[in-house]
């Protein structure tokens, strides 16, 4: 069962294509992440979801109906956090969730629901919302899309401008209204974000779905930036021992018999770690990197040939960095 | 629970808005209705009109001053009123699709339980019943004042010559309104809006006066309301319904074009 599909789903602004054929297929009770940088049409396939645009071709199935002519009552089952909140700002939250609560079927439960999350995600309804914080302005959002304990949830940037622990509560939100049988379908450019949360993420990049997969398969290939010093060896000595685990790093020699070492590592944790032990490591940075690496590194991996965009169909699309991450790599061998 | 929890939630959001034209109206014309008292008789500046030129007297419509409920027409209804009026009617009806469009909050309504004709027919209602409100202030305004001020207003032909006065700024509204639902540009909406306030204004004192330009006022929104002289002879049936005619049909065409459009690209 699918709480969405997509079929060559397609949307032109202007000369501008946002999305190109999507096919894509979300799980009934299942949370979907898609990640992908700015502009990779990640708002556009969540607008048309719920029929704020309109398909150029293609066509969409939402819990079984056409948002295109299934109406508001389709929209009644469906919670949408807009990727970019704009509140009325003279209205107190409270205000803001009763009109919220007087659109849908059963206005009563709905306001409970919200003063309960308000509560839980200690947001102040009494407060205008001008005068909110952007953070308090999100949790107003995400208020306004699980208040009438919707099927589908879609949630464009869920915990954006919010700080961590109130991040953490969100997406323990996420996963009890899957538990309770929900869909859920969020974006995001953090990548763990996805990876907290998704059971299922894909790749959006230039309105195409560049990889669709578990969470798990996709952790596997998610890249990690090296950087660490290390003390009383030679780089000649680094280069032997990691070579010999089949990795290749840039290497340079501070002088005092440290040398640093940087480069990018796509799923060999351990190899990283068994290949350092052998060396006094004076200090270590293996960190995540931001989501447009990680996307050019997949799209840099085997199916780099056929996914290579060549024949640019957007015009617009931001133009590929002049170094990619790869470099590193290449240099040191 | 409300039934029209759009029109509801947009009164509540608009009660400052309404409060402050109203006080703006209320001011104006407590500033110029106590200047008929000098207006009349054969005082100097009955003098002064007589010396200026026909076209100009006639196009300010100065020839009309010396009676109370002339007086009225010419400073309130047909001159200031009309032009506070219109502002606050174009900026309801560009703020009702386009303006809540570009601010993104129309987003988030629309991804509710709520259809596109709905939420056009909820705010045009809004729209009515905030300008309803107005007619009113100017409506108890001119009764309240037309003795000490010696108006010398007949109420039957206040009500409709007010009457007249909203459904006037209903056609510029729904104008706004319509270009926005079209559209989805606030700017283009409120040239939408005033731009039919200002035809309509134009049309009415170039086809009084020009020869063969009289069919000008037959399409002018502003002869509708007013051509037939309601404040001083009653309701003109066929201009209220011209005016009604219009505001429907410009509002058929938003809930049409609106319909249709991608919103806030």
């Amino acid at each position: 069962m699918t709480a969405v599909a997509t079929h060559s789903l397609t949307k032109d602004f202007g000369d501008v294509r946002a999305l190109d054929s999507l096919d894509l297929e979300i799980p009934i009770g299942s949370i979907f992440g898609v990640i992908g940088p700015n502009g990779a049409g990640k708002t556009t396939l969540m607008r048309l979801l719920i029929d704020i645009l309109r398909p150029t071709s293609g066509h969409a199935v939402v819990l079984g109906e056409d948002p295109r002519t299934a109406g508001p009552e389709l929209r009644a089952r469906i919670g949408y956090l807009p990727g970019e909140l704009h509140l009325e700002g003279r209205l107190t939250g409270r205000q803001q969730v009763d009109f919220w609560a007087a659109l849908g079927d059963d206005p009563a439960s709905a306001r409970d629901i919200a003063h309960s999350l308000a509560e839980r995600l200690e947001l102040d309804l009494g407060r205008q919302s001008r005068t909110l914080s952007k953070g308090n302005k999100q949790k107003l959002g995400l208020v306004q899309a699980f208040m009438h304990r919707p099927e589908l949830l879609i949630l464009d940037e869920p915990t954006s401008g919010l700080d961590p622990l109130v991040q953490q509560e969100v997406l323990a939100i996420v996963r009890e209204a899957r538990d309770a049988g929900a869909t859920v379908f969020l974006s995001s450019h953090v990548l763990s974000e996805v990876e907290a949360v998704a059971d299922t993420a894909a790749l959006l990049r230039t309105g195409r779905i560049a990889t669709v997969a578990p969470m798990a398969e996709l952790r596997a290939t998610a890249v990690r930036h090296l950087r660490a010093v290390l003390d009383g060896t030679s780089v000649r000595e680094i280069r032997a021992a990691f070579s010999f685990r089949g990795l290749a790093f840039t290497l340079d020699d501070l002088g005092d018999g440290e040398v640093a070492v940087t480069g990018m590592v796509e799923g060999r944790a351990d190899d990283v770690v068994k290949g350092l032990a052998g060396f006094h490591v004076v200090d270590l940075v293996y960190a995540e990197p931001d989501l447009e690496e990680t996307v050019l590194h997949l799209y840099r991996g085997p199916d780099a040939g056929a996914e290579t965009p060549t024949t640019p169909t957007t015009p617009t699309s931001p133009p590929t960095p002049t170094s990619p991450p790869a470099t590193d790599e290449e240099e040191a061998r | 629970m409300s039934r029209l929890p759009v029109f509801v939630q947009d009164l509540r959001e608009g009660r400052r808005s309404l409060i402050g034209w109203s006080l703006g109206l209320i001011v104006v014309m407590m500033i110029y209705l106590p200047f008929f008292g000098i207006m009349g008789g054969d005082s100097e500046i009955r003098e002064l009109v007589e010396s200026l030129p026909p076209a100009l007297v006639e196009a300010l419509r100065y020839d009309q001053m010396f009676t109370g409920p002339g007086y009225a027409q010419a400073t309130i209804l047909g001159l200031l009123g009309f032009a506070l009026g219109t502002i606050a009617a174009v900026s309801w009806g560009a703020r009702a699709i386009a303006g809540d469009e570009e601010t993104g909050t129309l987003e988030l309504t629309l991804a509710h339980r709520v259809s596109r004709e709905r939420l056009v027919l909820e705010r045009a209602l809004g729209i009515l019943v905030r300008l309803v409100v107005l007619g009113v202030v100017v409506a108890v305004v001119l009764l309240a004042t037309s003795e000490p001020f010696g108006l010398d207003l007949v109420a039957g032909n206040v009500l409709a010559a007010v009457t007249a006065f909203v459904l006037l700024l209903l056609t510029t509204a729904m104008a706004a309104l319509a270009a926005g639902a079209v559209v989805g540009r606030r700017v283009v909406a409120l040239a939408a809006g005033t731009g039919l306030a200002v035809f309509g204004y134009v049309g009415d004192a170039v086809g009084g006066q020009a020869a063969g330009w009289g069919w000008l006022q037959d399409i002018s929104p502003f002869a509708w309301a007013y051509g037939n002289s309601p404040i001083t002879d009653g309701w003109d049936p066929g201009g209220l319904a011209l005016l009604l005619a219009l505001s429907g049909v410009l509002l058929v065409g938003a809930v049409v074009a609106f319909r249709r459009r991608d919103v806030g690209t």
